[in-house]
């Protein structure tokens, strides 16, 4: 079975992993957005993610680490690695104390703000071609704000997050609030992918009638679009108070 | 000098469980069986640790086997034993101040003396 899904948010993705599981599923691969499961006993594996410094690898240390202690590395995608643990072989759970947990928030912080300014650089580009007057490159213009708001939005719960553990160091580590600071509101990123996919829908059909519908279409999901994108606005700005 | 002390529980308890030659596996298991089960090390705070602290050099590779099928043992350096020994007297301190907690406030509290310890710890 494949199943696509898009996760900026590392702690949602892995509780995705756990649920599936726990139906008897376990992912056994990934590739951009499309993860692959194969069948298993319900709860055999549990999952967790790591953010490590490499790109599409990790040291032989880390590797031979994890294989001693019966953890297996999955998948490696970007600075991904998502491992599972046999559940029959006790809890697994990579980091266990608050100086530790901010450590790894902080790789992700990291990982994060680089991916924002290579987006930002992108985003750039595309305004510099939809400006001088390539018409295509509107709609990438939305798609790639939709991401950047996505990815902005995940750098401040990660940022609520560090501020809470940060407050929390010498104490014995609980269990992590999502971080209760100020969000962006995902309407905002959904209002700004779905204004770039109409905008790539052709204005011209070859006859008449295409053209009517095409339109039609275009101005439908543009209107849905524009409400969106006001709602976000809107939701993001209020809960600032 | 880096200020080391004071160690984060993990690192205390990593350094004690590897005054023997350790693996992975042998230091979570002896840190649990130390805190009855309260402090349980994650891999990823145990890799951590461990990169860091043979980074610093409080802790090697023992290589005393070179059969590589074996699991890869870590033994604490001097230096690892030197900065376990500062923090032992600095929690020895805490034990010892911490003891004026139960002990009668007799006469004057104003006492410079007195005063003085409890707030240096």
């Amino acid at each position: 079975m494949t199943k696509f899904h898009l996760y900026f948010d590392k702690d949602k993705e892995t509780a995705f992993l756990n649920e599936m599981s726990q139906k008897g599923y376990a992912m056994t691969g990934f590739f951009a957005g499309f993860y692959h499961f194969d069948k298993c006993e319900p709860g055999e594996y549990i999952y967790q993610i790591d953010i490590t410094e490499g790109l599409f690898r990790v040291s032989n240390d880390y590797r031979e680490f994890m294989k001693d202690m019966d953890v297996e590395i999955v998948s490696l995608w970007g600075p991904w690695v998502i491992l599972r643990k046999k559940a029959s072989e006790g809890a697994f759970e990579l980091y266990t104390d608050v100086e530790s947990n901010i450590e790894h928030y902080a790789r992700i912080k990291k990982m994060l703000k680089v991916g924002a300014v290579l987006e930002i650089a992108c985003l750039f580009m595309e305004i510099f071609g939809a400006v001088s007057g390539v018409s295509t490159a509107w709609a990438f213009v939305f798609i790639l704000g939709a991401i950047l708001v996505a990815m902005l939005k995940e750098l401040m719960r990660v940022n609520g997050i560090l501020t809470e553990l940060k407050g929390r160091i010498g104490t014995d580590r609980e269990e992590i609030q999502s971080g209760r600071t100020r969000k962006i509101s995902g309407y905002l990123a959904a209002g700004f992918l779905l204004n770039g996919v109409a905008l790539m829908i052709p204005e011209i059909g070859a006859d008449g009638q295409m053209a009517f519908w095409a339109g039609f279409l275009k101005g439908f999901l543009q209107t849905v679009a524009i409400v969106l994108m006001t709602a976000g606005c809107i939701f993001t700005l209020w809960r600032r108070g | 000098m880096e200020k080391n002390t004071p160690l984060t529980e993990a690192l205390f308890y990593i350094l004690l469980s590897v005054r023997k030659p350790n693996h992975g596996y042998g230091i979570i298991q002896e840190v649990e069986k130390l805190t009855e089960g309260r402090v349980s090390l994650g891999p990823g705070t145990l890799y951590g640790a461990i990169q860091t602290m043979t980074a610093k050099g409080w802790i090697r590779i023992y290589s005393a086997e070179t059969d590589s099928r074996k699991k890869k043992e870590y033994i604490i350096t001097d230096l690892g034993k030197t900065v376990f020994a500062e923090e032992i007297k600095r929690l020895s301190e805490l034990l010892h101040n911490g003891q004026l907690m139960w002990r009668p406030v007799d006469g004057n509290p104003e006492e410079p003396e007195q005063n003085s310890q409890v707030r240096n710890e």
